[in-house]
């Protein structure tokens, strides 16, 4: 690279710029209150201006209309400070939660043997795999009126709303996990004349495990939500947090709507980061992707 | 046992119950193999080979030329459309081209595995896996995950897996094309001090023609796709090996006789 070997006169070359370029010494491991701050500052700040812009949105309102926002004192003034209120709250969160967790429970169960099943005979994927497509791309919130008309307004109806939206990640992440075991693996399995049940549990089940366990993240966020949106629908006898908004809506209460959607928001956070703690305690030590955060 | 490529029906690897029922008192035998995949691409065309018990075996050709089919075809793992193989599959080891460990199992459990495929009781797996972490140099590893061990630990990981089962028949499919030159040369060292103490008998497919010669008592040279046997060569140092032999005359030599053949392969 010397000097001598650029023309001159272009111009365009940058002249050789040697210089010592000095060493950093180790840097220490950042402290736990640096991982704190590093963690924890931006999600505040973020939050804090969501904040501010809900107040400056809000104070832009006519005042007629600014009920529809209410402030902070005032949800605090009239529901969370309530301790009866904060009771229902509580009360309607498990009867939505056990909606929720049942209709999960089903979408796991049945999903599970589902993908299972598909990946032992092809004809049976190719038999139902384009019907779940068919399943997922239906409203369910089209079809919540002919649940009702079918199987009336009890438990198990909603049930059936929270496992239709659940389901589909279920048996579709785990049958992609089943295959994409390494092909040595199976050789080696075969080798030994493993049967086809041994190489599934020793072998494939185990690989599938932590792309599973990201269709339980995804089916646990919505399954909460969809024990809500079931509710909107079925307004009689004591219902769950859905009911609830329902209610505040008519009795014009919009800061209990507001504490209740928080609290949807707490159940529904709540249930995604079960799964993906449990999915690290279950595969962090040898999975890459689960030890890190998010 | 006439030859017959054209046949369509696979004849089944020939479990021998007793040693004696292998022609020739061979531990493998290719008689007229030949090897048509669906897409009616040929792998392997007429091959015929004989490996003694206790030889050490490896195979060298173009790439592409069915050296892993063969060892696949040996193994098992695909069927041939065509000819006899003999071969006791009972007491098999095999290592691919990578290690193959399973990922969630630490070391122990790994070289356990096989054994527990075979049903081998718990305690008799703790022991004999014991026995071979320490023959390829890892006690201390015993409760290491995969992905903190090296390369070269994982292969080694893979062999004491496969010794588990006292293997009659040893299969090595490239095993250690993806490591590093020195780590290679060591883990050659290795599997020459396993071949000597365990008493196998050995097939080993590999890219490099140093390595063949090293490591074997014969090295067999295939052809183009569709694979066949061009050329075999004696291999005439003893075992065990030493590590200087690789700067020797006759080691050259042979090595250059080698890669003449290989050319020609090449070239069809």
């Amino acid at each position: 690279m010397s000097d001598t070997q650029i023309p001159a006169d272009t111009g365009k070359h940058r002249r050789a710029n040697i210089e010592s370029h000095e060493a950093t010494p180790v840097a220490p491991p950042p402290s736990v209150t640096r991982r704190l701050v590093t963690n924890l500052v931006p999600p505040i700040l973020a939050g804090i201006l969501v904040i501010l812009a809900y107040a400056w949105v809000r104070s832009g309102l006519p005042p007629h209309r600014q009920f529809l926002m209410p402030s902070g004192t005032g949800i605090w003034e009239l529901a969370f400070g309530i301790p009866d209120f904060v009771l229902e709250l509580l009360r309607r969160s498990v009867t939505t939660m056990a909606i929720a967790v049942t209709g999960l429970g089903l979408s796991i169960s049945f999903g599970c043997v589902m993908g299972i099943v598909m990946f032992r005979f092809l004809f049976l994927e190719k038999a139902i795999f384009p019907y779940l497509v068919v399943l997922q791309s239906v409203p369910v919130l089209a079809i919540v009126p002919l649940i009702q008309s079918a199987l009336g307004f009890g438990f198990m109806p909603k049930v059936l709303i929270v496992a239709l939206f659940t389901f589909f990640a279920v048996p579709t992440t785990l049958l992609l996990g089943l295959k994409s075991v390494d092909r040595n693996i199976l050789n080696l399995f075969k080798l030994q004349n493993a049967s086809w049940w041994v190489t599934l549990r020793k072998a494939c089940l185990p690989f599938a495990g932590p792309t599973l366990f990201a269709g339980f993240s995804i089916s646990g966020s919505l399954a909460v939500i969809a024990a809500i949106t079931s509710e909107l629908f079925f307004l009689s006898g004591e219902g769950g947090l859905g009911q609830l908004l329902m209610n505040a809506k008519i009795d014009f209460k919009y800061e209990q709507m507001y504490a209740a959607l928080i609290m949807a928001s707490v159940l529904s956070i709540a249930v995604y980061l079960f799964f993906k703690w449990l999915g690290n305690r279950l595969f962090s030590h040898w999975h890459e992707a689960s030890g890190k955060q998010q | 046992m006439s030859a017959d490529s054209t046949s369509t029906t696979a004849p089944e690897g020939q479990a021998a119950a007793d040693g004696a029922s292998l022609p020739g008192g061979n531990a493998i035998v290719f008689d007229h193999v030949s090897m048509t995949f669906p897409d009616g691409t040929e792998g392997l065309s007429d091959v015929n080979l004989a490996i003694a018990p206790g030889e050490f075996v490896s195979i060298v050709g173009p790439s592409g030329c069915g050296k892993s089919t063969l060892l696949k075809v040996a193994s098992g793992l695909v069927t041939h459309t065509g000819g006899k193989v003999w071969v006791d599959r009972d007491q098999l080891g095999y290592t691919f081209q990578d290690a193959t460990l399973l990922p969630w199992r630490k070391v122990q459990d790994n070289v356990e595995l096989l054994m527990e495929l075979r049903d081998f009781p718990a305690e008799e797996r703790r022991r004999i896996a014991a026995e071979k972490i320490e023959l390829v140099g890892l006690t201390g590893f015993e409760n290491h995950y995969p992905q903190r061990l090296s390369g070269g630990m994982k292969m080694r990981v893979s062999l004491a897996r496969s010794l588990a089962l006292n293997p009659a028949v040893f299969m090595f499919d490239e095993p250690f094309g993806a490591l590093d030159e020195i780590t290679r040369e060591r883990l050659n060292d290795e599997v020459i001090d396993l071949f000597v103490r365990e008493g196998f008998t050995g097939i080993f497919v590999t890219h490099s023609i140093p390595e063949a010669v090293y490591m074997s008592s014969k090295v067999v040279v295939m052809s183009r796709r569709p694979g066949r046997i061009q050329d075999i060569f004696e291999v005439p140092f003893a075992y065990p090996r030493a590590p200087e032999m690789r700067y020797q005359a006759d080691f050259s030599e042979l090595c250059g006789e080698i890669s003449l053949s290989l050319r020609k392969a090449i070239e069809g």
